[in-house]
């Protein structure tokens, strides 16, 4: 049993590993995640390509929303960006796809900066209508940019590759997607425990009295917008390669608002709430669909009805969690990591 | 406590098993063969549920009917769907979950989205044939979609035969002009760059192009560019229901004599019972007879029969429970093609016996033989709306394109 978190140092501070334990489940987790392909079927699979996409942009906007403070509805042109720019490059260059990947995060990361400055001025709610602009703004060029996106249409890809190898099934792309999905959670655990991530923390808490701390608000803001959107250019690039179609229609707003409701159903500046949210919102409606699977044999119209009736429960789940948990599925696990470590003891 | 959950989960879990093992079994036991399985991603939730409700029932009813007339060559038929709510990622889901529990031979796809972001698995899966509620012109590219066919025109094929009807008006006078007036989305789009190299062929001048939000509800600027043109028709394309309605009332309160006309999803009764007076005259192609029409025929008459039997008090089923019905009727002929055959059932086999239908008589559910043609049906009917009766009445023959 563990009684105590006592940090002594400021390195022991800024660890990402606290105990033995934590690195024996997060081991556990992998060991978990490897296997699972070779178990699951091609849904299950399906769904676990879906988390890991959601995991990856969850991430990048917990990242700008939950930690630097600036709320974004401009997750989805973001993607948009990246799948295209996998698209494109994956059409007319034939590149492998760790490059068209990297690429597709850098011009995501490129138009976020761009998009994110008006950040400067303004926040809040204002900043979130600024966003949706430029989230308008680029569904209108990936309507209308007809030679680059194939307009309406949208452009069809081949499977992604690399030394000759393509990752055509569900199976091989979970081998691309949810690696990275690791690596960039990593990375994003990697980079707010240092100073840039201070800053962001510092941004969200009170930006002028982080100005007055020496943080400058120009740049800081930029990466994180910058960061943020690499991110999400990601996450466009594997949902490009996952489907091999991209169509404006592929990035409307309502992602953008399923990313914010991620953040905030898994608890904003938590990277673990942010992985909780996004599986939340990609697994329960699938879950609650297992609802009209019992009743069906009983009532074989149960799909006419149950069918709405699962958006009203899935609205009234997240609902109940922000008036009952409003820190999110991240502070329901530890709240039951808490019970365990203290388990057979109840205070 | 714990140990009595389990129990009672347990218990569920095996009367579940009991309960499902006897569904599935039932019929098989009944018919002695194979089910053949009909799957669907289904929109019953999200905002293409008024359809997506009639669509369900067409499938329903006519698995119902199938299997009373003995299934596919003694094969009893199964229909398994999942609610999709409009959204591709649920749709593929829904696809995968039903591809790995049931193996179905063919499959109803909710949307353009759905079946582009599918049609690599299902080309590399080789299993399954689809075909669904979208009427996109891309499907009926046969290199990459060759496992895809749409229920009827394509959107392309409904401005045709809106247009050799515009075209038919003007025999022996002045051509009359059109105006296209379509939403801003994919499905908006599609027929426009076709419609418009059709119009030309036929010497229909496209006075003037407009495009609109779906659902708008402001659309005077659009009304005012439309009085300068004064269109002797305006062909509406990407819309259910708004802004076709205000469209209509202001360019008749302005006093023009604009002929207005629609496409699949915008020509059924929706619009008569939201306008009332103001739908009479609107015209819409259909390539399936309207559930109330006066016409008749073995099929046409089945499905009213069916429709009426599994819910009485339905009344007027709309064009979605039609194009659901036909759907499973072409998935039916063509199952009935490769086993006849002695082919095995998968989807090059099926996708061949789809191309191989010719003159095919529908059993009146269209008025006409029909002959698929790049993996569509190109035929249909002008329809105008008598607001009194409260219906669509024939006002052309059927067109078939060659």
């Amino acid at each position: 049993m563990r009684i105590g978190d006592a940090k002594q140092t400021y390195e022991a501070d800024e660890a990402i590993w606290t105990s033995n334990t934590q690195k024996l489940w997060f081991g556990l987790l992998l060991l978990i995640l490897l296997l699972f392909p070779f178990m699951a079927d091609s849904y299950l699979l399906y769904l676990g390509c879906l988390v890991g996409i959601a995991v990856i942009s969850t991430t990048g906007l917990n990242i700008l929303t939950g930690f630097t403070g600036l709320i974004s509805l401009g997750q989805a042109g973001f993607m948009g960006v990246g799948a295209y720019t996998v698209a494109w490059l994956s059409l007319n260059t034939g590149l492998p796809f760790p490059v068209t990947l990297l690429l597709a995060g850098l011009m995501a990361a490129a138009v976020g900066i761009l998009v994110g400055l008006p950040s400067l001025r303004v926040k809040g709610l204002y900043l979130a209508i600024a966003t949706l602009a430029a989230s308008v703004f680029l569904h209108f060029i990936f309507a209308e940019w007809e030679s680059v996106t194939g307009g309406m249409g949208g452009l069809s890809l081949e499977p992604a590759h690399l030394f000759g190898w393509t990752f055509q099934s569900d199976f091989r792309m979970y081998f691309i997607i949810v690696p990275l999905a690791v690596l960039m959670v990593f990375a994003a655990r990697n980079v707010l425990r240092t100073r840039v991530g201070r800053a962001f923390i510092a941004i969200r808490d009170r930006d002028i009295s982080a100005e007055i701390l020496g943080i400058n608000l120009l740049r800081y803001k930029l990466m994180s917008f910058a960061l943020s959107s690499f991110y999400a250019g990601v996450a466009g690039g594997l949902f490009a390669y996952f489907y091999r179609v991209v169509t404006p229609e592929s990035f409307p707003l309502s992602m953008s608002i399923f990313y914010l409701a991620a953040v905030i159903v898994g608890g904003m500046g938590n990277l673990l709430g942010g992985i909780l949210g996004a599986a939340f919102m990609t697994l329960v409606p699938e879950a609650l669909k297992l609802l009209t699977a019992a009743l069906t044999p009983f009532y074989p119209n149960a799909p006419v009805f149950m069918s709405p009736m699962l958006e009203i429960i899935f609205g009234a789940l997240i609902v109940g969690f922000l008036i009952f948990e409003p820190h999110g599925l991240a502070e329901i696990w530890h709240r039951i990591r808490r019970f365990f470590r203290l388990w057979p003891f109840r205070n | 406590m714990f140990r009595d959950i389990l129990k009672k989960g347990r218990r569920l879990a095996g009367l579940g098993s009991l309960v499902a093992a006897l569904t599935v079994t039932a019929p098989a036991m009944a018919q002695d063969k194979e089910p053949i399985v009909f799957g669907g991603s289904i929109p019953l939730s999200g905002v293409f549920a008024f359809a997506g409700i009639h669509l369900h029932a067409g499938l329903t009813d006519y698995t119902s009917w199938i299997n009373s007339q003995g299934g596919i060559n003694g094969h009893p038929v199964e229909y398994v769907m999942e609610d999709t709510a409009y959204e591709v990622d649920r749709s593929v889901a829904a696809f995968k979950k039903i591809s790995g529990s049931s193996s179905p031979a063919t499959y109803y796809g909710d949307s353009t989205g759905f079946m582009k972001a599918i049609a690599s698995e299902l080309n590399s899966m080789g299993t399954t044939l689809m075909s669904g509620a979208s009427f996109a012109t891309a499907l009926t590219d046969n290199e990459q979609y060759p496992y895809q066919f749409i229920p009827g025109p394509s959107y392309s094929q409904m401005f045709g035969i809106i247009l050799e009807y515009i075209a038919s008006q003007g025999e022996g006078g002045d051509m009359p002009n059109v105006a296209f007036v379509y939403s801003d989305t994919e499905f908006g789009k599609d027929p426009i760059e076709n419609g418009k190299a059709r119009a030309a062929e036929l010497g229909i001048e496209v006075v003037e192009e407009i495009v609109t939000k779906p659902g708008s509800v402001d659309v005077s600027a659009e009304v005012l560019k439309l009085r300068r043109v004064r269109p002797d028709y305006v062909v509406f394309h990407g819309y259910v229901l708004s802004p076709i309605n205000e469209f209509m009332v202001q360019m008749r309160q302005m006093g023009l004599d604009t002929q207005f006309m629609g496409t699949f999803w915008s020509s059924d009764k929706l619009i008569i019972d939201k306008m009332g007076a103001d739908a009479d005259g609107y015209m819409g192609v259909m390539p399936y007879n309207y559930y109330d029409s006066e016409e008749s025929g073995p099929m046409l008459d089945a499905l009213r029969a069916q429709a009426e039997k599994s819910d009485p008090d339905a009344g007027y089923r709309p064009t979605g429970y039609i194009q659901g019905w036909f759907n499973a009727m072409v998935w039916t002929e063509v199952i009935k093609r490769t086993l006849d055959a002695g082919k095995e059932l998968n989807a090059d086999n099926m996708a061949a016996a789809l191309a191989s239908i010719e003159d095919w008589d529908t059993g009146g559910i269209i008025g006409i033989p029909v002959t698929v043609k790049d993996m569509s049906f190109p035929v249909g009917r002008i329809w105008r709306v008598n607001a009194e009766a409260g219906r669509y009445e024939p006002v052309s023959d059927w067109i078939h394109l060659d």
